[in-house]
């Protein structure tokens, strides 16, 4: 029983790891702001909490267990608010969509012409 | 420990290659989003080193520091975004 629950966490660690590698990959590899905070906002809270969740399972412990418990839930709630405030955040000081980004819908927040003073420095 | 986490180490090598990735996108920009982006990858990827490390050293006394640096990351993106825009709502 021991042995199956270190072979689960550990799979559960490395595929933890893997979704964090892939907002790593997107974070370097898509073109603006937006789609970069995209990738990284809605990857790291599954990736840290399968990684987390793996590792109690690896060294089990009811004191562990809470606290990483409670790790994971703050973790999901505070990643996906996170991310809304700082694409929010990043609308309001100008930052520039990507040319083929259609974001007529937010013209009521940018103005006409899209973000104001791009911010490419 | 005498059972084999080879696993752990295979996930403590990504997560090392993705702190290597965030601080590229962190020194490539091109704005001050981006590197923000970049820096908030980071802090979640140290948080799971943590967790790698301390399973892999037998000493779980760590996940006190993963409760406390989950909510530090927290605030420190809050805070960021905030200045941002330079502290305005």
């Amino acid at each position: 029983m021991t042995g199956f629950l270190t072979v689960l966490g550990q799979v559960l660690a490395v595929a933890g790891a893997g979704v964090l590698l892939l907002a790593a990959i997107g974070l370097l590899r898509f073109a603006d702001f937006y789609m970069r905070a995209s990738a990284v906002a809605t990857a790291t809270g599954v990736g840290i909490s399968l990684i987390i969740i793996g590792s109690v399972l690896v060294a089990p412990g009811v004191a562990d267990a809470v606290k990483a418990a409670v790790a994971v839930v703050l973790q999901l709630v505070t990643s996906a608010a996170g991310g809304i405030m700082l694409a929010r955040c990043a609308l309001l000081s100008g930052h520039r969509f990507s040319p083929d980004t259609d974001s007529a819908a937010l013209r009521s927040v940018t103005g006409p012409r899209g973000p104001a003073q791009g911010d490419d420095g | 420990m005498s059972t084999a986490l080879i696993g752990i180490d295979i996930a403590f090598a990504l997560c090392a290659v993705v702190a290597l990735l965030s601080v590229v996108r962190i020194v490539r920009g091109p704005d001050r989003g981006s590197r923000l982006v970049g820096a908030e990858l980071l802090t979640v990827t140290v948080i799971g080193l943590i967790a790698l490390g301390g399973v892999r050293s037998g000493n779980t006394s760590t996940f006190d520091l993963v409760l406390v640096v989950t909510m530090a990351a927290f605030l420190a993106a809050v805070s960021l975004a905030r200045a941002l825009v330079g502290g305005a709502r």
